[in-house]
């Protein structure tokens, strides 16, 4: 079965058995081995990756179900080797230990603050609630999110506020 | 899994035709959350998945001024993020919003769930205190049924072959309307994510312009190898006010009408105690609801204990 996914805003096209996951189509057959296998029964969150931005479990998701949609992985995060600002908000708090759940962990933190830029702590913990940790204890996860929502609400506002000066667009 | 085959049918007829053809060879899919699990442990080995996901029109929430229809492809998230929904059956929002993780919910479809049919499922106890109709079509066209009528034991629906579930009809007050009705689900897990129901209870409350109650259902999921209605509520409720000491008869009443199991989420009678405990709190709850004593759009607390200040 001939399965399309733009991957992290990369076009491909491979043949596949019908019945292969898209966890199986990252990791063996495009080699993006980010995204982990852990449970396979969708209860562990560390296979976590955004399908056209929301979050799914790809070891439950066959990969002909979603041909010709945009997925994004762990490895679409970075900018040239550069991390973005959530992966280093999760390497200064000390937030990733062992590193298995830390692919899913970042790809269900970046669904929510996409959705929701300013969330509290307790729609955090809701939207990690799929993400298993055997290491951390949390906290400091929560907290690596936090701190990113709180830099980027930061960052947007220290932009000059250009709006009326010129054009109206998107009012 | 070994060898499963895909088809992609891409009309609802053609995917009927093929599912009556191949029989139990062939499973439906949507989500994929249960099926998934389903082959790779062996539970079920069918030949092939029939893919229902790309067909038109079965996804999507609609209102009108008796309720509202919920396609079967309609994902469990979107149920959970509905504003208008949130107005006319609070209950399916509360049951959506605990159903597995934000993936699981992303994933998952109202009609899976519901035909997965498992005893501890969320969807069917709060649709079933909305009056839910099941809209089915199969080889000889569409036929309804009372959407309780679907479960016949856990994992076993009344579908025949080539049948499939296309849309839940329910009756709701009409939020612009001098809405007089309310509904809650809530439930007992060990976990507060990620964990199946140890009980769920979804209750609904209808009054008239002197609080005194006109339509009342209950229904609890978990407590019987089917999703269980408590119709004996309407009788102990209509026509009367509700009082603390009228919802724990009530609470006693379908503690007893249930038929738990025991097992790793507790025991029959710790179910049992569970019901007689929630029972009383969801009753209150869309009462404050159908009164207009609840803030609009605020959900309950998961286990229905509240606060001072609620
Ligand atoms: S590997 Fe997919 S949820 Fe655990
Ligand atoms: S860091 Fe080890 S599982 Fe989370």
């Amino acid at each position: 079965m001939l399965v399309e996914l733009k991957v992290n805003g990369f076009p491909y096209r491979r043949e596949v058995a019908p019945d292969t996951t898209l966890l199986t189509y990252l990791r063996e057959v495009l080699e993006l081995t980010g995204t982990k296998w852990g449970c396979l029964t969708g209860d562990c969150g560390a296979c976590t990756v955004l399908v056209d931005g929301e979050p799914v479990v790809s070891c439950l998701q066959l990969a002909c179900q979603v041909s010709g949609h945009e997925v994004t992985t762990v490895e679409g995060l970075d900018t040239a080797g550069e991390l973005n600002d959530l992966q280093a908000h999760f390497v200064s708090n000390g937030a990733s230990q062992c590193g298995f759940c830390t692919p899913g962990m970042l790809m269900s933190a970046e669904a929510l603050l996409r959705n929701n830029p300013d969330p509290s702590e307790a729609e955090v913990r809701e939207a990690l609630s799929g993400n298993l940790c055997r290491c951390t204890g949390y906290n400091k996860i929560v907290d690596a999110v936090l701190e990113t929502a709180k830099a980027r609400a930061m960052a947007v506002s220290a932009v000059p506020d250009l709006s009326g000066s010129s054009s109206s667009v998107g009012s | 899994m070994a060898n499963i085959d895909v088809f992609v049918p891409s009309t609802l007829e053609e995917a009927v035709a093929f599912l009556a053809h191949h029989g139990d060879r062939a499973i439906p899919i949507a989500g994929g959350t249960d099926v998934m699990i389903d082959t790779r442990i062996g539970r079920i080995s069918p030949e092939w998945l029939v893919d229902l996901r790309a067909l038109s029109g079965l996804s999507g929430i609609e209102y009108d001024a008796n309720g509202f229809r919920i396609g079967a492809l309609t994902r469990i998230r979107s149920i959970e993020l509905d504003q208008g929904l949130r107005q006319r059956s609070t209950a399916l929002v509360e049951a959506a919003r605990v159903l597995g993780s934000v993936q699981v919910r992303t994933m998952a479809t109202i009609g899976g769930n519901l035909c997965h049919a498992t005893p501890s499922a969320e969807m069917p106890p709060a649709l079933l205190v909305h009056h839910g109709i099941a809209e089915i079509a199969g080889p000889d066209g569409i036929r309804s049924i009372p959407l309780g009528q679907l479960f016949v034991g856990p994992g076993h629906t009344s579908l025949e072959p080539g049948e499939i579930l296309v849309r839940v009809t329910c009756k709701a007050a009409n939020p612009s309307s001098a809405s007089s009705a309310g509904s809650c689900y809530l439930r007992q897990t060990v976990r507060w994510a990620m964990d199946l129901a140890g009980v769920g209870v979804a209750a609904s409350i209808e009054v008239d312009e002197a609080k005194v109650v006109s339509g009342a259902k209950l229904a609890l999921s978990a407590v019987a190898p089917v999703p269980l209605e408590v119709d004996v509520v309407s009788d102990m409720l209509v026509g009367k006010e509700l009082t603390p000491q009228l919802t724990k008869e009530v609470g006693r009443v379908a503690a007893e009408a249930c038929s738990p199991i025991s097992d790793v989420r507790g025991t029959a009678e710790y179910r049992r105690q569970v019901v007689a405990a929630l029972v009383p709190r969801a009753l209150y709850i869309a009462w404050l609801r159908a009164t207009q004593n609840w803030p609009v759009g605020k959900l309950a607390p998961i286990n229905g204990v509240l606060s001072e200040e609620e």
